[in-house]
């Protein structure tokens, strides 16, 4: 008995029962008035010109963190991603071997959450908008590698290699044979980078590193929730205004031309890449100059307080199974909250159009949402623990996996939906059967891709307490046991990267052909 | 008018579809210009007419998918059901044999078949088809009507020929037990002797108290059909039976046109 392809995407969605069976036993009600109060500002945000002034500048500050550290990861991730590619090395040196090392080297940086690279630095360097930008530019320009140099890898090679029969040197036939279908692959993963760098660059200022996160934060734990509403609104009007954006560069350089629309000019793209790129240049500049980014200002670290004697009896005697199991428990009931919940939903709403616009409001809300507030504003109701931090971080990748679905959606199983409904067959069951059949496998295989990014991010949903290995990170940083600290590290790394090899074999398996 | 549906039969005078002046409008000219048309219960209609005519427009607007802007169109006497329930009852009774055969291809042969019956089944069995083979002995006798092997039915759809797909739509469609069968251009793509056994097929399983329009591009392949309708730039050019059909009225249909 082997469940069909529509009933994978909806088995996830039963960590529900347990969830909800749970729930009760670790409320405390004492919060709802608070909730109640903090729904009911959303409808009333605050216009006070003094609010608006602060929220407007902390959001120019994050935005041009952003900015910086989005940039900073594409010039990282773009060069080390051609140094880690294997058919580069193989035409320029004869041996892949290198790529393999800088590869794996790439492994840990990438394997650290931008939020604990944010904290170290600044332990080091103190407050400064720099670091922000390094921290978001180290860990994204690590992923951009791997990205780009898997996408060049796996690029058929014929033109290459007839380019070198043909007696071109080695940069000019990659260039010419690789670049051009490189080229909008690059453009559709980078725009969707600069989305995820607006997301950091809010969930880092949370964590007092500056921007909108920060007022965010202080709004919320003061219960001032119309001017956080202010803030809210306007993180939100900015992020679909980006993702809008977005979308619209990506169908108008990466996609290829429809066919019978309009005859496009030769060089049309070109001409304008070139021009989107030199209006970057001078703007990037601009904000750095804005914001007094100073890289050599990194460079002085300041005094750090004596590091003690190192305590390795206090590091052993840490209660480490508790705290990797409860890692590994937050993530997986995240992840099947957040893979389960958006197919479910969407199938709940199908009959009403409405439903549907409320869903995707909801879903805008959980990917605008730094994790760590949907954690505080859950333990006005809620007890500390693993789950809290679990319905946190499941709700905001809930709406990161929302939209890619809604996205697959639009373009597969659209004839067999129809079919079925003009057989007589209900909405829903027209969209179970028709369109989540041909989504499942790749909307899976996404899901297992973001279950190890949420393992990385549970540091992020440490301060809720009790939930593992971030929580106790946090500890740790804040009482400066340093040696604590990098063993925390460690594991963390080595937990992460064990995540990332288990979701790249299950995604293998996934989109293997069946 | 009846207001169940009922067995077709014993009205003779409800056809399965009436279409009234139907009128859909295009970008520059209406892809559909007053078109009238009736399809009686065991009646055999082919839709004729070049690239464009408006084929699939009238099909589409015949198996109810496409409100036409102006006109009406009555399912055995009645119009466009209001409730949501019921115009899933009169959808039922609709079954169309799409081009492109729209067989989902994660399912199961069985999985595929079984889901004609999802407008009768609620959320439990629909979930256990998903789970379970069910109703094996109905899904193996519309295989072998269909002269298929059974043991298809574990089979993915996308492990079929090309030929197996095709029987594998119509054996949906049968499992469906629709009363009004609408096929676009179901040849289109087959080899000769295919196309000739899909016909047949299609021509036998139209009879009382069900009715068939399909649309096709081969004037050779009229004989087994009742009434010919020609349409050409979304106008009903003749409506007559097959056997009185001239060679210069099908020279007029696709006069200007490269096809035969």
């Amino acid at each position: 008995m082997k469940p069909a392809a529509p009933l994978w995407v909806l088995l996830p969605a039963l960590v529900l029962l347990p969830v909800l069976a749970l729930l009760p036993g670790i409320s405390h009600g004492g919060g709802w008035e608070l909730v109640g109060q903090f729904a009911a500002a959303a409808l009333r945000p605050s216009l006070d010109p003094l609010v608006l002034g602060s929220v407007l500048g902390g959001l120019g500050v994050t935005a041009g963190i952003a900015l910086l550290g989005w940039a900073g990861s594409l010039v990282l991730g773009l060069v080390l991603g051609i140094a880690s590619s294997r058919v580069v090395w193989r035409s320029c040196c004869g041996s892949a071997a290198p790529a393999g090392w800088i590869r794996r080297l790439l492994a840990l940086p990438r394997s650290i959450h931008e939020l604990l690279w944010g904290l170290l630095l600044l332990q080091l360097v103190g407050l400064q908008p720099a670091v922000a930008v390094v921290a978001i530019a180290v860990p994204f320009g690590a992923l951009v590698a791997r990205v780009v140099s898997d996408l060049l890898d796996a690029l058929p090679t014929a033109n290459l290699e007839a380019l070198r029969c043909g007696g071109a040197p080695a940069p000019a036939a990659l260039l010419t044979a690789l670049g051009p279908p490189l080229l909008p692959q690059v453009i559709s993963y980078s725009g969707y980078r600069l989305e995820c760098a607006l997301r950091s660059a809010t969930l880092l200022g949370v964590f007092g590193l500056g921007g909108l996160g920060t007022e965010l934060r202080l709004t919320l734990q003061s219960l001032a929730f119309p001017e956080l509403w202010s803030g809210l609104w306007l993180l939100l009007a900015v992020m679909l205004l980006l993702e809008a954006l977005l979308g619209w560069l990506r169908r108008r350089w990466a996609m290829p031309a429809r066919l019978g629309l309009r005859q496009r000019a030769v060089g049309r793209q070109g001409r304008e890449m070139v021009g989107a790129g030199l209006v970057l240049l001078p703007l990037l500049g601009a904000v750095a100059w804005g914001l007094e980014v100073r890289p050599a200002a990194l460079l002085q670290w300041q005094g750090l307080p004596p590091l003690g004697p190192a305590d390795w009896g206090a590091v052993a005697a840490l209660p480490w199974p508790m705290l990797i199991g409860n890692t590994l428990l937050l993530t997986l009931i995240a992840a099947a909250l957040a893979v389960g919940l958006a197919p479910l939903l969407l199938l709940l709403v199908q009959p009403w159009p409405a439903g549907g616009w409320l869903v995707r409001g909801l879903w805008a809300l959980g990917r605008l949402w730094p994790p760590p507030l949907t954690a505080l504003l859950l333990l006005f109701v809620l007890q500390p623990g693993v789950l809290t931090g679990a319905l946190a971080l499941g709700f905001h990748n809930l709406g990161i996996l929302g939209r890619l679905l809604l996205e697959a959606a639009e373009t597969s199983g659209v004839g067999q939906q129809q079919a079925l409904v003009a057989a007589g067959t209900g909405p829903r069951l027209a969209l179970l059967y028709g369109r989540f059949s041909g989504l499942a496998r790749p909307y899976l295989a996404y899901g297992a891709y973001r279950a190890d990014v949420m393992l990385r991010e549970t540091v992020v949903v440490g301060l809720v307490g009790a939930t593992g290995l971030g929580s106790q990170l946090l500890e740790s940083l804040s009482s400066f046991a340093w040696e604590q600290l990098l063993a925390l590290v460690a594991v963390y790394a080595l937990l992460t990267l064990a995540g990332e090899e288990l979701s790249d074999w299950l995604r293998r398996r996934l989109l293997a052909p069946h | 008018m009846p207001s169940s549906p009922g067995p077709a039969q014993d009205l003779p005078l409800t056809s399965l579809l009436t279409l009234q002046d139907i009128t859909v409008r295009g970008r520059c000219q209406p892809r559909l210009d007053g078109v009238s048309l009736r399809i009686a219960p065991g009646e055999r209609v082919a839709l004729l007419g070049p690239s464009g005519a408006g084929k699939s427009t009238l099909l589409a607007v015949a198996n109810g998918l496409l409100e036409p802007d102006h006109g009406q169109v009555l399912w055995q006497g009645e119009p466009r059901a209001r409730g949501a329930r019921a115009r899933r009852r009169q959808q039922a009774r609709i079954g169309t044999l799409w081009q492109d055969l729209r067989l989902i291809e994660e399912l199961t042969v069985q999985q595929n078949l079984n889901a004609a019956r999802l407008a009768a089944w609620g959320w439990p069995r629909a979930l256990l088809n998903l789970l379970l083979p069910l109703d094996t002995t109905a899904c193996a006798a519309v295989l072998q009507r269909l002269d298929l092997d059974p043991a298809l039915l574990n089979q993915p759809v996308s492990a079929l020929s090309g030929g197996q797909r095709q029987r594998v739509a119509l054996a949906r469609l049968l499992r469906q037990e629709p009363l009004l069968l609408l096929a676009d251009e179901p040849l289109a793509s087959l080899d000769p002797r295919l196309a000739t056994d899909l016909l047949n097929l299609l021509l036998e399983l139209a009879s009382p108290p069900r009715g068939l329009l399909l649309s096709l591009h081969r004037p050779d392949l009229l004989g087994g059909f009742d009434r010919v309708v020609g349409l050409r730039a979304g106008r009903l050019v003749f409506d007559q039976r097959s056997t009185s059909l001239h060679r210069a009225q099908l020279e007029g249909l696709y006069a200007g046109s490269e096809e035969p």
